[in-house]
């Protein structure tokens, strides 16, 4: 046997599973599901109110908009880009669905159309983010940077100085009723998620994006139109944010600027934290799920077994960086850029 | 070794950069000493009144996308078109630098500027009250300004600061929710951003009010950062916490109680469960106490129209010689501004929009609400 051949033979036997997935990668995947269940016992065994209906029920409701969000930023950020307009996209979207609904501003009612409406708003600013990163070849963190100000800024001119009141009572109801316990927004998150996994799995979509992460320059010597599949991935993203907006106003009752104030920094942190690397390339919207709840737990157990409200971001920020440095410790060989 | 031309060259390079270095720092000492001497010139200048032509009166606050801050605009375009002249309105969203960079903006069109601020944080103020100063213009602060520091320290041109005492507010909502209350329970609290001055002057309102109340006691406080969406998934999840006890909500202000009337609502229990919010009488908490189906109880007003007129025409009146600051008061520089306790009993006058009739009187003597000097 030449030297070449055994250390082959070797890496076979040692790293790669019956499956064909190298040992490393599995335990890699593993990591944020370990640190969510470590958390879970954690929370359980302190606070006897953890582990009951109507706090799973408090998880579900928060983990439900944010879940929407993250699914939606996930592609972006398997292509290796960022969007940073959640925020403001957010907010356009939140006013325009409450001025198209049964509202206290002005006479129209559309009903479920306004949410349809709110959500095709986010959808043109995903258009509109993706084309200016593709076209005109500026990065997508500036891009996205610019047009979520803008998002800030139109819905700052609709809200006009007082927030108009949500009066719709069957799109309230999604905001506010629970079936079983758990809120009826859980029901959109879950169908979002779904959608999500459909799209990366199944379609020329989600492998393409997955596809120009990885490796641009191959992807574009390949034959793929790296720039409609860039867009693609803006638009999913876009219409997230606009949904989740419209979601966000149905809990809140009314169209507000700061409807997604926090949700940004929340959104992103919950992609990378669930094993998504921001460089693209590698992950998926089931790990983010798996970030979303990471997320979503920690800011309710830390409630909860009541840590001091002055040093809980502190707590949070030291648990997720020891979450994400515990989950890419085996990746970090391969790492070539650290930017 | 250190002969070696390449070596040699090296050290001339540096030599020339620090050399350059140099010249540069004596540059910029010769520029600040120029600025300096140009700002004293102008403070010497600027206590003479200012011909209205001359005036650019300009509101400085956060942002248009609350109910405050947009009636605190009105207030100040009401104030300006009492004088029949236009009021320039800046935002910063939030951002210091942008607020600073905006003001020092104005202060280089060569007018006298009448200011009306809102510093965004505590260590903005100086910043700012000492660039107006510079440019020899007039302004009033209102909310934050560091503890020790005075606008007499600072000179003439820093009219005067308008505070408002968060405890009385924080005491008394937390009395009227504890009146609601009849005196027993359990309640949560939502706190402001914790190190903000007016956040914890509310909250030191509402631990008095607890001490006085036997009956009443704090199951939890978080902070829920001034916003309603944060506001509305603490109270969920402290609702989870402590369910069954919570008996009523004091929120340091109405967009937070807002949001925790909301995740009340989710598990049925809005409109039975007392709320109050420490602050600002946006009009969504006046229109709930007015109704009275939402449980909201209380909110204290320091009137936003009042804030944005009446600042403004104190800073106006000093720009043209109507108030003599050099002579004023110590008290009359610096000093609490009133606040109301609204109720479903007075809540009528505040729902309604202030006509420039209603506030001409306070334009005429902005110090009128002036209800004792700052401590």
């Amino acid at each position: 046997m030449t030297p070449a051949t055994k250390s082959a033979a070797s890496t076979t036997a040692t790293s790669l599973t019956p499956l064909g997935v190298p040992l490393g990668r599995r335990v890699l995947d593993a990591g944020p599901v370990l640190a969510l269940v470590l958390m879970v016992v954690v929370f359980s065994v302190i606070s006897g109110r953890f582990l009951t209906v109507p706090n799973a029920g408090s998880i579900a409701n928060q983990a439900s908009i944010l879940l929407v969000l993250a699914v939606g930023s996930t592609f972006v950020i398997l292509l290796g880009g960022i969007d940073l307009s959640i925020e403001g996209v957010m907010a356009t979207s939140s006013l325009v669905t409450v001025l198209l609904a049964h509202n206290d501003r002005n006479g129209l009612d559309l009903g479920y159309f306004a949410v349809l409406v709110g959500a095709a708003v986010g959808a043109v600013f995903g258009l509109v983010n993706g084309l200016l990163h593709t076209r005109m070849r500026i990065p997508s963190f500036m891009v996205t940077l610019g047009t979520g100000a803008i998002g800030i800024g139109i819905a700052t001119v609709l809200f006009g100085g007082q927030p108009p009141r949500l009066l719709d009572d069957g799109l309230r109801a999604w905001g506010t009723e629970r079936v079983a316990g758990f809120p009826r927004l859980l029901l959109i998150a879950v169908l979002v998620l779904a959608l999500g996994y459909l799209i990366q799995r199944l379609t020329r979509i989600g492998r393409y994006i997955l596809v120009i992460g990885g490796d641009e320059q191959i992807a574009k010597l390949s034959g793929v139109s790296v720039p409609r599949y860039k867009m693609y991935a803006f638009v999913l993203s876009g219409t997230a944010s606009g949904l989740a907006g419209a979601m966000a106003s149905t809990q809140l009752g009314v169209g507000d600027v700061q409807v997604g104030s926090g949700q940004m920094f929340a959104t992103i942190t919950a992609v990378v934290v669930g094993g998504t690397a921001l460089t693209g390339g590698r992950g998926g919207v089931l790990q983010t799920l798996i970030g979303v709840l990471l997320i979503s737990v920690l800011a309710n157990g830390l409630i909860l077994v009541g840590v001091n409200p002055s040093i809980q971001r502190s707590v949070q920020g030291v648990v997720i960086v020891l979450a994400i440095a515990a989950t890419a410790w085996t990746q970090r060989h391969r790492l070539r850029v650290i930017k | 070794m250190m002969s070696t031309p390449t070596c040699r060259s090296r050290f001339r390079r540096r030599w020339a950069m620090r050399s350059r270095v140099g010249l540069a720092c004596v540059g910029l000492v010769g520029l600040l000493a120029a600025g300096c001497s140009s700002a004293s010139q102008d403070s010497a200048a600027q206590n003479k009144p200012a011909n209205p032509k001359d005036l650019v009166l300009v509101q400085s606050i956060r942002s248009l996308s609350n109910p405050y801050h947009a009636e605190w605009a009105k207030g100040g375009e009401m104030f300006a078109a009492s004088v029949g002249m236009p009021v320039q309105t800046l935002t910063d969203e939030g951002d210091s630098q942008r607020q600073l960079t905006q003001i020092k903006q104005v202060l280089a069109s060569g007018k006298t500027v009448v200011l009306n601020a809102d510093p965004n944080t505590t260590s903005d103020t100086q910043a700012i009250v000492r660039a107006v100063q510079d440019a020899g213009g007039f302004v009033v602060t209102q909310w934050n300004k560091p503890d020790g520091l005075t606008p007499a320290q600072v000179g003439n041109s820093w009219v005067a600061h308008i505070g408002f005492d968060g405890n009385t507010g924080g005491y008394q909502t937390a009395k009227a929710l504890f009146g609601a209350m009849h005196n027993t329970g359990g309640i949560i609290a939502l706190q402001g951003i914790l190190d903000d001055v007016p956040a914890k002057e509310r909250f030191n309102g509402l631990q008095k009010a607890l001490t006085e109340t036997p009956g009443v006691q704090m199951l939890d406080q978080q902070t829920a950062h001034w916003t309603r969406n944060e506001a509305f998934q603490v109270t969920q999840t402290l609702l989870a916490k402590h369910a069954g006890q919570v008996k009523g909500v004091w929120a340091a202000n109405d967009d937070m109680a807002l949001g925790a009337i909301e995740a009340l609502r989710a598990v049925g229990l809005a409109g039975k469960t007392p709320i109050v919010g420490a602050s600002d009488a946006v009009p969504e908490a006046l229109q709930d106490i007015q109704a009275g189906d939402t449980g909201y109880v209380a909110t204290v007003s320091t009137d936003a129209y009042w804030q944005g007129g009446a600042g403004l025409a104190l800073a106006y009146q000093a720009a043209t010689g109507k108030f003599n600051v050099a002579t004023a008061a110590p008290g009359d520089r610096s000093f609490y501004g009133k606040e109301f306790l609204v109720t479903k009993e007075n809540v009528a006058d505040f729902i309604k929009t202030p006509t420039p009739a209603d506030l001409a009187p306070d334009f005429a003597n902005p110090l009128a609400r002036n209800v004792g000097p700052l401590q």
